[in-house]
C-alpha cells in the first residue's frame, strides 16, 4: 500500500482531535490535575514510611505518574468520532469495513499507529515538563533509558494487540459492553495503573506474571525506576517479545474467523 | 410529581428492566462490572491501608468509612439519577430534540432511557463494604450519627447528581463537554475514596472549593470519627456537607432547566 494512504488512514484520529479545541484544552488540562493529585497523593503516602514494597518515594511518585503519562498513549475518545467496533457492530456499519480496497485489519493498524503517535507526543510533553520541574527522576543511566524506551515500544505493542482481542470479541457476543469494560479493568489492575504491582500480594504478583497485562505498563516503568534491575531486563523484554508474536498470531487467526462472522444487514 | 406521573415512571422503569433481561448473559455481567468496579476501589485501599500506615492520622477503620459512604452514594446515584453521566452521548445523538417533543420533562425522560443493571452490583459491594465498615468501627452508634450518616449518603448521591447535572446543561451548549464528565468520574473514583488531608494544603483546597469532592465522604467521615477538626475548613461547614448536597443539586436543577430553555440544537 502507498504511504500516502497509510498516512491518510493513521492521521483520522489525531486530526479528529485537533479539530477538537476544547477536548484538547480538557485534556492538557486533565493531564495536569491528575500529575499533581498523584504526585500529591503518593508524595503524602510515603510522609511516615520509609522504602515500601521495594520502592523509596522517589520511585513510586515517578511510576505513578509515569503511569498517569502513559495512559494518554491509547486514551482517545473513538466514541465520539463513532469509530470503535463494538459500535459498528451495534450499528451494523462493520460491513463496510469489508467493502473497502483497504483490509480491515490493516486499516484498523493504522488507526491504531497514528493513536499512539498522538498520545506520544502528548506523554512526550507531559514527560520533559515533568522532569524539568522535578517531578520525575531522570532514568538511572542511558543504559536503562535505552532499555526503557525498548520496552516500552515492546509494551505499546502488547497493548495493542490486548486491546485489538477487546475488539475482536464484539464479533462474537451482540451486547458485550459489560465484558469490555470487565477486561479494561483488568488491563488496568493487572498493568499497575491504579497501582504498582509490587504493592500486591505476592499471590498476585505470580498471577500477573502469566498474563500479558504487566508486559504493557508494569515492566517498563519498573526497569525506569530500577524496581528491575538492568541484570534481569534481557529476560523481561524476551517475555515481553513473546507476547507480540503470540498475541499477533492468536488475533491473525481471529481476524479470519471474524471475517466469516461478518453480514450485511438482514443477511 | 403526580400520582399518575409516578405511575408511568414505574412503568417504563419495570419496561426498561424487561429489555435489559432480554440478554440474560449481558444483564449479570452489567451487575459483575459494577461489582467489579466497586471491588477496585476496595482493591487499591486495602493495599494502601495494608502498606502504609494509616493515612493522614487516620487508622484503618476510620479510613473505610469513606469509601464505603461514596460508594453507598454512588450506587443510589447509579440507580436514580444516574442516567445524568449519558446525557452528554444523549445530547450528541439528538435525542433531547425528541425528548423536547414529548409531554413529559426532559430530564426525567433521560432518568428514564434505560435500567441501571449495574446499580445492583455497586450497592451490593456498597453495602458490604459499609457492613464491614461499621462492624470494624469502635465508634458508638447512637440515633443521632445514624441519621448523619444515613443523610451523609443522601447528601453524597445529590452532591454527585449536582455535578454531572452541571456538565449535562453545558453539554446543552458544548457536545464536547461530555469529556469532562468522564473525567469528574475519574476522578471522584480516585480521589473520593481517602482523606484529603493527606494531599497538600493548595491540593486539598481544590479538591474543597474547586471541586466539591471532599463534601461527598470525606468530611461526612471526618465529622463522624471524630477527625471533623483537622480538616482544614471550619467544623460547621463540613458538617453541613449533606444540606450542601442537597442545595447543589437544587441549584443544578436550576441551571439545567435554564440550559435547556436556551438549547437550540443543531440546527439552531
Amino acid at each position: 500500500m502507498a504511504a500516502p494512504h497509510a498516512w491518510r488512514a493513521a492521521r483520522v484520529t489525531p486530526l479528529g482531535e485537533l479539530n477538537a479545541p476544547p477536548r484538547m484544552t480538557a485534556v492538557a488540562l486533565r493531564l495536569a490535575v491528575q500529575v499533581v493529585l498523584v504526585w500529591s497523593l503518593w508524595r503524602g503516602l510515603y510522609a511516615q514510611t520509609g522504602t515500601t514494597a521495594g520502592l523509596s518515594r522517589d520511585q513510586a511518585v515517578t511510576y505513578a505518574v509515569l503511569a498517569v503519562l502513559a495512559s494518554r498513549l491509547r486514551e482517545l475518545d473513538q466514541y465520539a468520532g463513532r469509530d470503535t467496533v463494538l459500535q459498528h457492530m451495534h450499528f451494523g456499519t462493520i460491513v463496510y469495513w469489508y467493502l473497502r480496497p483497504l483490509p480491515p485489519q490493516r486499516y484498523y493498524a493504522l488507526r491504531a499507529a497514528g493513536e499512539q503517535l498522538y498520545g506520544l507526543a502528548w506523554a512526550l510533553t507531559g514527560y520533559v515538563i515533568c522532569l524539568a520541574a522535578g517531578v520525575v527522576e531522570p532514568p538511572g543511566s542511558a543504559a536503562v533509558a535505552g532499555v526503557f524506551a525498548l520496552s516500552t515500544l515492546l509494551g505499546q505493542w502488547v497493548l495493542y494487540y490486548v486491546m485489538l482481542v477487546l475488539d475482536q470479541l464484539c464479533f462474537w457476543t451482540i451486547r458485550n459492553t459489560a465484558a469490555m469494560l470487565i477486561l479494561l479493568f483488568a488491563q488496568n489492575l493487572l498493568s499497575g495503573v491504579y497501582a504498582p504491582l509490587w504493592f500486591f500480594p505476592d499471590w498476585f504478583v505470580t498471577m500477573s506474571a502469566f498474563l500479558p497485562f504487566q508486559a504493557t505498563l508494569s515492566v517498563p516503568l519498573s526497569l525506569y525506576v530500577g524496581r528491575i534491575p538492568l541484570s534481569d531486563a534481557a529476560f523481561q523484554l524476551s517475555v515481553q517479545a513473546a507476547w507480540v508474536v503470540v498475541l499477533a498470531l492468536f488475533t491473525r487467526l481471529l481476524w479470519r474467523r471474524a471475517a466469516r462472522r461478518v453480514i450485511s444487514q438482514g443477511g | 410529581m403526580s400520582l399518575r406521573a409516578l405511575r408511568i415512571v414505574w412503568r417504563v422503569t419495570a419496561l426498561n428492566f424487561r429489555a435489559q433481561m432480554e440478554y440474560r448473559t449481558e444483564f449479570l455481567l452489567m451487575i459483575a462490572i459494577g461489582a467489579i468496579w466497586q471491588v477496585s476501589v476496595i482493591v487499591f485501599a486495602t493495599v494502601l491501608l495494608s502498606r502504609f500506615a494509616g493515612m493522614g492520622g487516620w487508622d484503618s477503620s476510620d479510613v473505610l468509612l469513606i469509601p464505603a459512604t461514596r460508594m453507598l452514594a454512588h450506587g443510589l446515584f447509579v440507580l436514580f439519577l444516574g442516567r445524568m453521566h449519558w446525557a452528554g452521548r444523549q445530547i450528541q445523538e439528538g435525542r433531547i430534540d425528541i425528548y423536547l417533543m414529548r409531554p413529559m420533562p426532559v430530564h426525567r425522560q433521560i432518568q428514564l432511557a434505560f435500567f441501571p443493571t449495574n446499580a445492583i452490583g455497586d450497592l451490593t459491594v456498597a453495602a458490604g463494604l459499609m457492613v464491614g465498615a461499621l462492624s470494624r468501627s469502635d465508634l458508638d452508634w447512637t440515633a443521632g450519627r445514624i441519621s448523619y450518616l444515613v443523610a451523609a449518603v443522601l447528601g453524597g448521591m445529590l452532591l454527585e447528581a449536582a455535578l454531572f447535572t452541571l456538565v449535562a446543561s453545558a453539554g446543552l451548549r458544548f457536545p464536547a463537554a461530555d469529556y469532562w464528565g468522564r473525567w469528574l468520574e475519574e476522578l471522584l473514583g480516585t480521589f473520593g475514596s481517602y482523606p484529603l488531608n493527606v494531599l497538600p494544603r493548595a491540593v486539598g483546597g481544590f479538591l474543597t472549593y474547586g471541586l466539591p469532592l471532599a463534601f461527598v465522604a470525606y468530611f461526612p467521615a471526618a465529622v463522624l470519627t471524630g477527625h471533623g477538626h483537622t480538616t482544614g475548613v471550619p467544623y460547621w461547614l463540613a458538617a453541613s456537607a449533606p444540606l450542601l448536597g442537597l442545595l447543589a443539586y437544587l441549584g443544578a436543577r436550576l441551571v439545567w432547566r435554564w440550559s435547556l430553555r436556551h438549547y437550540t440544537g443543531i440546527n439552531g
